[in-house]
């Protein structure tokens, strides 16, 4: 007999609201201007996150499970929309001097986005490698949209290693499949206990698989290699999206396998540690001697990598509140910083750190929000940065990984270093013309950059706002499928 | 109204950046005055209770701030030495704003630091007011302030971090619910986890005492400070390990305060007799202040380690007037700049002209160095007194840097004051207008504190034998 399938709408409607978004932009493009169809496009973004809000506490799964809008896919969406409505916002203004002002970038783009709530929602592995393909394939066109040599290079650097990072996630797929015989994330948890030792080795095998293909996402040392070319490389649009949408789906699909499906699987956290551990060194190393601003923002985002993942070694309850968190402070920051890039940048390689010099005293709004924004990276309270840090470390240190929280408390010192020293810079007295263009204060830009200002400075006063939500335990627990 | 005195001055610093150009002296003016007044009234009132809201609930983090005893006490001198830096700011600075605006917005910070009773509350504040000290660093500093700002920052930021780790340790193991104070004290840390949580939390208070070894930071940040003297008032008043050691320190730590005195009292005797010595080989008024600050901070570091009663009241008290004495002679120097040019010490002949102006840096001086009847010398014979009781030779050793003090202090004195004026000098005039009540207002306060202790010792003394208590008797 024929079973009818567990199809429900409405968990699926904030996903399928973004995808009409994409269908339109793809056959609207014929017909309407670029700049009509990214409102539309923004529109869907928030008509998407009304139907979040709808679907808040129902709990609501469809396909047998295989798709989940209970709550921490909602928290974990809401900060994949902000990310990608300030994108479109900034795209506005500086696309057509990127050169990518055509419908297929809205395209593109909300089809990777459609890939990354598609990540935030899924209940078993199959579906997150769907999410993960679509966004990966979207973000690989992206990166290389521009008709420029750096893009091609970066959109083909992405592509091969992105390519490789996938092939081993889907194999790490295939070994947990056969040592517990479930794709779904309840249904691993609850078989991870009572195995037998051959399914336990190759669970392990299964789990540290899993963990290189998502360190390849993420960009954890020693797989980040891509990550400043392709960061710097492609337009700052792009790198905007890239290394927080991108980021933050990546961290969500982490937060699901490791934090939920193999939550009590022995082995990853080991391996975990080491990584973080070299991220830490060598993220924040590296960016101590970038010169090219834009580039010293790519390695702060695989620095800032190691941060967030210091949340996945923590308690479900800690750690996963801790990173949903961190991950919308990083996005508000690091998009209000990549917006004031993209604005003032005189091309698409971004500015030379020495040309921030006297910013303050030729566009002090903006030079103000990145001295915030940049101090907010660093950690430095009052902003939000700071509790994100804080979180991170907490998490850490209350599960026993006291050396790692130490490890980070001085990785942290060295970047202050490095993003105090563009932000004083711009405070500097400076008798030389101007290095930046001109014009680049547009309302679209100013109104993502203020919306990232506002939300860390609000934000870090008032935690509670956004910690509030994202504190209950019953969120973190219900991964693991109790 | 404590919460009206810490916020007040920032509330201020926003006010002046909507403020018309020629408002802005008057306004931060009356505002620093306001919150001096406030404190005042606090203190007519019998300090502020402590004061607790949650404010993250689900962390345990509270909103609970106190202003009594010793952080009563330098929350005064916070604010009355804001205002002075103001009045000097308004004065010496053409097109002031930003910087009396830093200056407000850094009060704020440290107002919050001493009025603060949960120690991540603390953590915040303390961390808050290291933003407009870059800042004016930053703005207004000299050519090589870049190595300066990151040296202050990453040092600061170091030992706060280490710290934080301390901080969230403290509530994970003690498995106290908030980490408000009190809260706190009740569920403490036992054995060796206790030595390691203080040694990150003395981190970050060795870097703020300063204490050797971590003191590298301090002479660049006020070498590379504007000429003035304004950001060197405020720097100095953000030297608050001695303070935070004692309100969370002792309390939290007791055993391992008791465990490592020894240790303790030696690098803080050695940073005292260390910093003079290095003092007498300054060149630069700036540098030569900030080691005789540094040599003060040993004094203080060695009174609260001491954890002897009489130690630690001349500690809190030499903490709280050392920022009156040293502060204005940051603005003595900044006066001299302005009429000679340079921060030298070898610019010789200026009494002869400025007799006013050296009169009164004399003074400070001498408060500086510890004359009988002055201020510093109440806090400093108090420290020793009781350090001689717990490590005797120590106490020698620090005593050994009062002899450095006056040969460093009366040689930079005497090849700058006094001396022939160069030929060919220009002419110096003496103190004018607002910079008598400058100088004057802190050397009044300096010599009243020396001769009648009594308003500031009935602050502090509750205050400290109620911590020491809490260590289980002296």
């Amino acid at each position: 007999m024929l079973q009818v399938p567990d199809v429900h709408l409405a968990p699926m409607l904030p996903i399928l609201i973004v995808l009409a978004g994409a269908l339109a932009s793809t056959v609207l493009g014929f017909h309407l201007p670029r700049r009509a169809l990214t409102i539309i496009n923004l529109v869907m973004l928030v008509l998407s996150g009304v139907s979040m809000a709808y679907l808040w506490n129902s709990g609501a799964a469809a396909f047998g499970g295989s798709l989940q809008a209970d709550n921490a896919a909602i928290l974990l969406g809401i900060t994949i929309l902000i990310g990608s409505a300030m994108t479109l916002l900034v795209s506005l203004d500086t696309a057509y001097r990127a050169r990518v002002s055509f419908p297929e970038f809205d395209a593109m783009l909300m089809y990777a986005v459609t890939g990354t709530l598609l990540i935030a929602f899924s209940g078993d592995l199959i579906t997150m490698l769907i999410g993960l393909e679509i966004m990966s394939l979207s973000g690989y066109v992206l990166a290389t949209l521009q008709d420029s040599r750096p893009a091609e290079e970066s959109g083909l650097k992405y592509f091969l290693l992105g390519a490789a990072g996938s092939a081993i996630l889907i194999y790490g797929i295939a070994f947990v499949y056969g040592a517990t015989g479930s794709l779904n994330y309840a249904g691993i948890a609850a078989k991870t206990a009572g195995l037998t030792p051959e399914n336990v080795g190759i669970l392990v095998g299964g789990a540290l698989l899993l963990l290189a293909g998502f360190a390849f996402k993420v960009a954890l040392v020693p797989f980040h290699q891509w990550t400043p070319d392709v960061y710097s490389g492609a337009p700052t649009s792009v790198s905007l999206f890239l290394s927080t949408v991108v980021k933050v789906a990546a961290f969500a699909g982490m937060l699901r396998v490791f934090g939920g499906a193999l939550q009590n699987a022995p082995g990853w956290a080991s391996v975990l540690q080491i990584l973080i551990a070299a991220t830490l060194i060598i993220g924040n190393a590296a960016s101590l001697f970038q010169t090219n601003f834009k580039r010293m923002l790519a390695y702060s985002a695989v620095a800032h990598t190691g941060f967030l993942a210091l949340t996945l070694l923590g308690t479900p309850a800690l750690g996963g509140a801790a990173m949903t968190y961190y991950l919308l402070i990083y996005t508000l920051m690091t998009a209000a910083s990549f917006a004031i890039v993209a604005a003032l940048q005189r091309s698409e390689k971004g500015m030379e750190i020495g040309d921030l010099r006297g910013l303050y005293y030729r566009h002090p709004g903006y030079a103000v929000a990145l001295a915030v924004c940049l101090a907010s990276l660093a950690g430095l309270p009052p902003f939000a940065g700071f509790f994100g840090k804080y979180l991170a470390f907490q998490a850490a240190f209350q599960n026993g990984y006291v050396w790692l929280s130490v490890l980070a408390a001085l990785a942290s010192v060295a970047a202050l270093v490095y993003y105090l020293r563009p932000a004083m810079l711009m405070f500097m007295p400076d008798r030389t013309p101007a290095r930046e263009y001109q014009h680049g204060e547009r309302p679209a830009t100013t109104f993502t950059v203020a919306l990232g200002v506002v939300g860390v400075t609000v934000l870090g006063i008032l935690p509670n706002l956004w910690y509030g939500w994202v504190a209950n335990p019953g969120i973190w627990g219900a991964l693991a499928g109790r | 109204m404590i919460h009206l005195m810490i916020f007040l001055p920032l509330l201020g610093s926003l006010l002046l950046l909507a403020t018309p150009k020629r408002w802005r002296d008057e306004v931060a003016g009356f505002v620093a005055a306001l919150t001096l007044g406030l404190g005042l009234l606090i203190w007519r009132g019998g300090g502020a209770e402590v004061f607790r809201v949650d404010w993250i609930p689900a962390l345990g983090v509270t909103y609970s701030v106190a202003l009594d005893g010793v952080s009563l006490t330098l929350a005064l001198v916070t604010a009355f030495m804001s205002f002075i830096a103001v009045l000097y700011a308004a004065r010496r600075i053409s097109n002031p704003g930003t910087m009396l605006s830093l200056v407000l917005a850094m009060e704020t910070g440290l107002l919050g630091i001493f009025a603060a009773r949960d120690l991540l509350l603390f953590y915040v504040f303390f961390e808050t007011a290291l933003l407009p000290a870059l800042l004016m660093l930053a703005i207004y500093g000299k050519p090589n302030r870049m190595r300066a700002l990151v040296k202050f920052a990453a040092y600061t930021l170091f030992g706060s971090l280490l710290m934080l780790l301390s901080i969230i340790g403290v509530k994970a193991y003690g498995g106290s619910p908030t980490f408000a104070l009190a809260d706190l004290i009740q569920n403490p840390v036992k054995g060796a986890a206790q030595t390691w949580l203080y040694l990150g939390f003395l981190a970050a208070m060795a870097v703020k005492l300063p204490l050797w070894p971590l003191h590298a930071w301090l002479p660049d940040f006020h070498e590379q400070n504007h000429d003035s003297g304004v950001p060197d008032v405020m720097g100095t008043l953000y030297k608050v390990g001695g303070y935070g050691l004692f309100q969370f320190g002792l309390p939290l730590f007791p055993d391992a305060s008791e465990q490592l005195r020894p240790i303790l009292m030696g690098l803080a005797a050695f940073t005292a007799l260390y910093a003079a010595w290095i003092a007498f080989r300054q060149t630069d008024w700036k540098r030569l202040i900030a080691y005789a600050g540094l040599s003060h901070m040993g004094f203080v570091a060695l009174g609260v380690f001491s954890l002897n009663e009489t130690a630690t009241i001349g500690a809190m008290y030499l903490l709280a007037f050392q920022n009156v004495y040293t502060g204005a002679l940051f603005l003595a120097v900044g006066m001299l700049q302005e009429r000679v040019g340079s921060v030298h010490t070898r610019v010789g002949g200026v009494m002869t002209q400025a007799g006013a102006l050296g009169g009164m840096t004399l003074a400070l001086w001498f408060a500086s160095i510890a004359v009988p009847g002055l201020a510093g010398f109440v806090g400093e014979f108090s420290v020793l007194l009781g350090a001689y009781q717990v490590q005797p030779w120590l106490a020698f050793i620090a005593g050994l840097s009062t002899i450095a003090a006056a040969a460093y202090a009366l040689t930079a004195f005497q090849t700058t004051f006094w001396q022939g004026r160069p030929l060919g000098a220009v002419r110096v005039a003496d103190l004018r207008h607002t910079e008598w009540l400058v100088l004057g207002l802190p050397l009044a306060v300096a010599v009243f504190f020396g001769v009648y202790s009594a308003p500031a010792l009935n602050l502090i003394q509750p205050a400290v034998r109620g911590v020491l208590a809490g260590l289980g008797g002296q």
